[in-house]
């Protein structure tokens, strides 16, 4: 095998495979990287059995040949170098490659290309396709609502449902849940829906090219696999099994205030009141007043720990409704508010105990429910 | 039942509990699709502790109460002494005379309010809310857990399953959509029995029941329906209100929704919250630090999942108990309260503080010394 590659895409491609590479492993053979000529193109694969990414540079391809590398160690020593041609040799039946640009030279040991996993490939017809850039913002929109622990598995993953020439991403931990709606780039081949772990749509935000570039979505005819893939990139990932809840009955579809704030203000005011609430279980609590005959009224929101004091923000607010009270965990709070993207967001509550809906006031692609705290007294 | 065992032989009490052929719902598959309230009933407690401890119990009449010579009554019959009609509240004089063969034992309370206290941790495993009417007995909300009939089922069996392997006991369970029809489930298919009543089936599944087994309607309630002529569930179902009214007041309204099955008590955790807890039995022990800490690091994780429900936490414990069953428990009060960041930390350290070195069967991660009046998060679903 011989290549030779610029260092930016060579280091790009290794920090975007990079994203799959086992930390840790039973099978050493998965913390390194898989580099093999394809079609002119230098492919560069990593998988932790989880997740598996391909991508693929421009390289000038000398001969053909495919070696396995210690991801780490050569994401390194490429990064470092400077920004000149690499060259990458494999002798013949060789397990390490020799690898140099201008006056830095390198041998890295790693593993036969045969002894890698075998990432599995779509053959089929992508069930749907998107915009990636549209994509992107789905993800970073919901994923991050997703159950952290693995007592409900199922919570673990974003529920992707494709339904016309829509997709919509779907994510709840038991405490709160975020929804979002998107357009398809060309209707999808029927209506289904699967359950893609949080970790691969995270990994996939990461890596996939910003701009118009289509993302092609294929599920595998078993069903358990899912494959996103564009020009440059694939990402394959496992599908979590099992049956989703019911979202229709747990967003709610009525309030009885309904307030419209600033972004920003309420973040800021959130962000300051998180401090005090820290020892107290990370709870602010909103209070929202009506405004008189001009509509415009306030929300109060508070902080505070018996052991620390407490803050009180300020900020106007269009209400609609009566005066509510209601209290909050200040991290759902403060990641709703970094995901809605508009300047105003809405918010619509119904009483202390009952879930309250966040939502952006220029769209209605996205929504978001919390639930709320108790207040301790009970 | 083992084929090895024959008539007579007493039953070894170390295994899994014996598969009744009743263990089956009388109800036709169906869902839940609020709520699902499990009721669990330790069968014949008092007796079958004194059984389980003492082989030479096992198999015959026992009576756990107050001394026959002294007025005392009986607390609990063994099955085999409920054959003699012996029942719970009969003067232990009487008791003797109807069986004189029986064994009569001192009550032990020490003894039961330990094995009732492991078994409330383990239903408490399954929800927080948790509800318990008496040493033996307590209902848990599982709403969280069990939407169809095959979740009611399995998780039924597994927490029969879990009670036999932490105390020994079998226990018959009730799973129904509410606190009536659960409590009177749990006594359907006593003992060791699991009886599962979907929801939209409860009027059909108490209809046959004489009221009494209602649980509410006392020998007073029973005796002024049965001047009526009312004996059976369904007959106080099918009256109409005016009539019920006219007899029996509006307390003969909350009797009539009993024997409907319609009841929305919630199951109410009056008991302040003890401790949130994880621990694993290894199934070879384990004495290499990595797979202790992996083990240890799953009880942390299992334990943050719940924590978000409960108040903070001030206090963490770590219990180990080594191949030879010695067991200890070591505990850590940092000062501030724990946090699904610390949680793993302090596990970490409180174990390697105190581990000896030598083989470990079982590890455990527990919470407890809870910040009362705390904000807590509430569920969505």
């Amino acid at each position: 095998m011989k290549i030779s590659a610029s260092q930016e895409d060579f280091s790009r491609g290794l920090r975007v495979a990079g994203r799959a590479v086992a930390a840790r492993s039973p099978l050493p053979i998965t913390t390194n990287v898989l580099l093999s000529t394809d079609d002119g193109r230098l492919k560069i694969a990593a998988t932790n059995l989880d997740i598996a990414i391909s991508t693929w540079i421009d390289a000038t391809v000398a001969e053909e040949g495919a070696i396995t590398l210690p991801s780490k160690l050569l994401s390194e020593f490429v990064d470092t170098l400077p920004n000149a041609p690499i060259d990458l040799s494999v002798k013949q039946g060789s397990q390490s490659a020799h690898v140099s640009s201008g006056r830095y030279e390198a041998n890295i040991r790693g593993m036969a290309a045969d002894d890698f996993p075998i990432i599995p490939t779509a053959t089929e017809q992508p069930a749907a396709t998107i915009q990636a850039s549209l994509l992107k913002e789905m993800i970073e929109q919901v994923v991050f609502a997703t159950a952290v622990d693995d007592t409900r598995p199922i919570l673990t993953g974003v529920l992707s449902t494709f339904s016309g020439t829509e997709l919509t991403l779907a994510a709840a931990d038991g405490f709160r849940l975020a929804m979002r709606k998107g357009e398809l780039a060309e209707a999808s081949s029927g209506d289904f829906s699967v359950i893609v772990p949080s970790r691969t749509l995270a990994e996939l935000a990461r890596v996939v090219p910003d701009g118009d570039a289509i993302v092609e979505i294929t599920v595998t005819p078993n069903r358990n696999q899912v494959v996103f893939r564009t020009t440059d990139l694939h990402v394959v990932s496992r599908l979590i099994e099992g049956a989703y809840p019911n979202l229709k009955q747990i967003i709610p579809t009525k309030f009885s205030t309904k307030v419209v704030v600033s972004t920003g203000d309420l973040l800021k005011a959130t962000k300051i009141a998180s401090f005090f609430s820290r020892d107290n279980s990370n709870a602010i609590t909103l209070e929202i007043q009506p405004g008189g005959e001009a509509g415009v009224g306030n929300v109060v929101i508070s902080g505070a720990a018996a052991e620390l004091g407490e803050d009180r923000g300020e900020i106007d607010a269009v209400v609609n409704g009566g005066s509510a009270k209601v209290q909050f965990n200040s991290r759902y709070v403060s990641d709703v508010l970094g995901a809605v993207q508009s300047s105003q967001v809405g918010l619509e509550i119904s009483g202390p105990n009952s879930a309250a809906v966040f939502k952006p006031i220029d769209s209605v692609d996205y929504t978001h429910v919390i639930m709320p705290m108790h207040t301790g007294a009970r | 039942m083992d084929a090895r065992q024959g008539p007579g032989e007493t039953p070894d009490l170390s295994r899994e509990p014996p598969s009744s052929p009743e263990l089956t719902s009388v109800a036709r598959p169906g869902g839940f699709p609020e709520r699902a309230i499990l009721h669990l009933d330790l069968d014949a407690f008092y007796s079958s502790v004194e059984q389980r401890d003492n082989p030479r119990l096992r198999g015959k009449p026992v009576i756990v109460g107050g001394d026959p010579d002294r007025r005392g009554v009986v607390a609990t019959a063994s099955y085999e002494a409920r054959r003699f009609g012996i029942r719970s509240g009969l003067p232990a004089v009487t008791a003797r005379r109807l069986c004189p063969q029986a064994v009569f034992i001192a009550p032990r309370f020490g003894v039961y309010r330990a094995v009732s206290e492991t078994v409330m941790e383990v239903l408490q495993r399954l929800s927080p809310t948790l509800e318990r009417i008496a040493y033996d007995e307590a209902f848990v909300d599982v709403s969280d857990r069990v939407r169809a009939w095959l979740d009611a089922d399995s998780l039924g069996k597994s927490v029969k399953r879990d009670i036999h392997g932490a105390v020994g006991l079998t226990a018959s369970i009730g799973i129904a959509a509410n606190k009536i029809t659960a409590k009177v489930a749990s006594d359907h298919q006593k003992p060791n029995g699991l009886t599962i009543v979907a929801s939209g089936e409860e009027a059909r599944f108490l209809a046959p029941l004489t009221v009494r087994k209602l649980w509410g309607i006392g020998p007073r309630a029973e005796a002024r329906l049965a001047t009526e002529g009312i004996e059976r569930a369904e007959q106080l179902a099918a009256a109409s209100a005016e009539w019920i009214v006219a007899r029996f007041g509006h307390q003969g309204l909350e009797w009539q929704a009993l024997a409907r099955g319609v009841d929305s008590r919630p199951v109410a955790s009056g008991e302040k919250r003890r401790q949130i807890s994880r621990e694993e039995t290894f199934a070879e022990d384990l004495n290499d630090i990595d797979s202790l800490c992996a083990a240890l690091k799953r009880m942390s994780d299992g334990v943050i999942s719940d924590m978000r429900t409960y108040p903070p936490a001030r206090t963490l414990t770590v219990k180990i108990r080594y191949a030879n069953f010695t067991t200890i428990t070591r505990q850590i009060s940092p000062g501030t309260v724990m946090t699904a960041q610390s949680v793993p930390d302090h596990a970490r350290h409180v174990f390697m503080d105190h581990w000896d070195g030598r083989p470990v069967r079982l590890l455990g991660v527990a919470l407890s010394n809870f910040v009362e009046d705390a904000p807590g998060q509430l569920k969505l679903f």
